[in-house]
C-alpha cells in the first residue's frame, strides 16, 4: 500500500516544469472547462450522489456535501 | 477598476467559488436496471456576489425514489424487510428485491469570503432528510495562496455531520428490544462523520495545472443499514437476522488530477483516486473527462470512470457463511466489485446570460447491475 502511494506521487510529480504564470495569462486556465463536469457542480454532485450510494468509497472531492440514508 | 476586478476574478480560478450571479435550474433521472430503481431529481442553485469578496451559494435538491433493494428474506412470508422470529425452514430463505419508496430533500448553504490577501474563507451548512434519516453537517474551508502570481495554493476543508438513523420496530430489528411491541414505535440511532482534506494546487503553465490531496474521515456510530439483511447458521438452525457493521470507520486516501488545455478549443483532465479504510476496503478510482469548444456557443464533454474495490472484512454475499461472526454483512456494496461509467454532456449558450445543458450517462458494476441516467437545464447569469 504505502510503496504504491508513493510510485504514484513519484509519477505524478515527475517531468512537471512549472513556469510562472502571470494573471493575464490565466485565460484558458479559467475557463469552466478545466473543472470535472465543465464547472456544473450540480452534475457533479449528481453522478457523485450516485458513486456513493452503489460503491463504498468516499472522499477526496471536498469535505462538503451532507448526509444520505442511502448508504 | 474593471481590470482590477477582471484580475481578481482571474486570479481566484483555483479557488472553489466561481464568482459570478447566477440562478441553476436542473432535472436528473436516474434508471436501475429498467425501473427496479428510479430517481427524479429536481435541483435548483442560486449563487450571489456581493462586491468582490463574498459570495453566497444556495442549493437545494428533491429526490423522489422509488425501486427494490437486493437482500434476503422469508419468502414464506413474502418479500419483506421484517426479521422473522427464530429458525426458519432453509427452503425459505430467498435473496432478493424489497421494495421501498422515499423523499429527501437537501439543502445547503455556503457562503465564501475573500480575505485582502485574496486568500478565501468558506463556511457552508447542509441539511438532508429522509422518512427514516436526517442529516446536519458543517464544513468549513481555507484556501491560501502560496505565492504573488496565485499560481500555488494549498487548502484546508473540514466538516462534521450528525446522522439520525429511525429504526421501525415492524422491521424486528435488535435495536427495538426490549421497547417493541408497538409496531409504530421507532428507535433513533445516530453515527457522527468528521471529514477532513487537505490539498495543494499548482498551475504549471498558461494551459496546465495539477491538484493533489490527501484525505481522512472518520465515522462513529450506527454505520449498519436497517433493511440489510444476512444469513446466520444456514446448516443448522437457519435464521435471518440484521446485519452489523462495525461502530467505527477510518478512512484514508490521496487524490490527483492533471487538467491541461491541449489548445484554446480542446481540454483534458484526469483523476485518480487512492482509498483505503479500516473495514479493509482498498479502491482505486481513474476519471477522465475531455471538452471541445466547438464555438463561442457550444461545448461538448466526454467522461469515463473506472472502478474497482476489494470486500470488507466482514462482508459475505454466501447465505452458508456467517455463524456467530460480531460483524457481519451481505451487502454488495461492501463487496468487491468493479464498476464503469461514461456520459456525455453539451452546453449550448443561447446569449451571454442565458445557455441550457443536457447530459446523457450510463453506469455498470460488473456481473450485478447497470442504469441509466439524464440530466436537463438551464443557467440564467445576471
Amino acid at each position: 500500500m504505502r510503496v504504491m502511494f508513493l510510485i504514484i506521487v513519484a509519477l505524478f510529480f515527475s517531468g512537471c516544469s512549472i513556469k510562472e504564470v502571470k494573471p493575464w495569462q490565466k485565460e484558458i486556465l479559467a475557463k469552466e472547462s478545466m473543472q470535472f463536469s465543465g464547472g456544473d457542480g450540480n452534475l457533479r454532485k449528481f453522478v457523485n450522489h450516485i458513486y456513493f450510494s452503489k460503491e463504498a468509497s468516499k472522499g477526496g472531492s471536498g469535505v462538503a456535501g451532507g448526509g444520505c440514508g442511502c448508504n | 477598476m474593471q481590470l482590477r476586478y477582471s484580475i481578481i476574478a482571474i486570479s481566484a480560478l483555483v479557488s472553489f467559488a466561481n464568482a459570478q450571479n447566477y440562478v441553476s435550474v436542473q432535472y436528473m433521472d436516474y434508471d436501475e436496471d429498467s425501473v427496479r430503481t428510479t430517481v427524479h431529481s429536481p435541483h435548483l442553485e442560486l449563487n450571489l456576489d456581493f462586491g468582490a469578496d463574498y459570495t453566497l451559494n444556495i442549493s437545494g435538491v428533491i429526490d423522489s425514489l422509488s425501486g427494490a433493494s437486493p437482500t434476503y428474506y422469508d419468502s414464506s412470508s413474502g418479500a419483506s424487510a421484517k426479521i422473522p422470529k427464530g429458525s426458519i425452514l432453509s427452503s425459505d430463505i430467498a435473496y432478493g428485491d424489497i421494495p421501498y419508496s422515499d423523499r429527501r430533500k437537501d439543502l445547503s448553504v455556503a457562503l465564501t469570503k475573500r480575505l485582502k490577501s485574496r486568500d478565501e474563507l468558506s463556511v457552508g451548512y447542509n441539511y438532508s432528510t429522509e422518512s427514516d434519516y436526517i442529516s446536519n453537517e458543517l464544513s468549513l474551508g481555507y484556501l491560501h495562496y502560496l505565492d504573488k502570481s496565485k499560481n500555488r495554493s494549498i487548502d484546508f476543508g473540514l466538516s462534521y455531520q450528525k446522522n439520525k438513523i429511525k429504526i421501525g420496530c415492524y422491521l424486528g430489528n435488535s435495536e427495538c428490544d426490549g421497547v417493541s411491541g408497538a409496531s409504530s414505535k421507532v428507535v433513533n440511532e445516530y453515527s457522527y462523520v468528521l471529514n477532513t482534506q487537505i490539498g495543494f494546487t499548482q498551475i504549471l503553465d498558461k494551459n496546465s495545472l495539477i491538484k493533489a490531496s490527501l484525505f481522512y474521515i472518520n465515522e462513529h456510530g450506527y454505520l449498519s443499514n436497517p433493511y440489510m439483511r444476512i444469513v446466520r447458521d444456514y446448516n443448522t438452525n437457519p435464521r435471518i437476522t440484521e446485519e452489523r457493521k462495525p461502530d467505527t470507520r477510518h478512512s484514508y486516501g490521496l487524490g490527483l488530477e492533471y487538467d491541461r488545455a491541449i489548445n484554446s478549443k480542446f481540454t483534458t483532465l484526469f483523476s485518480y483516486r487512492l482509498f483505503h479504510d479500516s473495514w479493509d476496503i482498498t479502491s482505486h478510482t481513474f476519471e477522465t473527462q475531455l471538452f471541445y469548444d466547438f464555438n463561442s456557443k457550444l461545448r461538448l464533454g466526454v467522461n469515463l470512470r473506472a472502478y474497482h474495490q476489494s470486500k470488507a472484512k466482514f462482508f459475505s454475499g454466501k447465505k452458508d457463511y456467517f455463524t456467530n461472526e460480531k460483524y457481519a454483512s451481505s451487502d454488495r456494496r461492501v463487496g468487491k466489485l468493479s464498476s464503469y461509467s461514461a456520459n456525455l454532456s453539451a452546453e449550448y449558450k443561447i446569449n451571454s446570460k442565458f445557455s441550457i445543458n443536457g447530459a446523457v450517462g450510463y453506469y455498470k458494476q460488473v456481473d450485478y447491475f447497470h442504469s441509466n441516467f439524464y440530466n436537463i437545464g438551464f443557467k440564467y447569469r445576471f
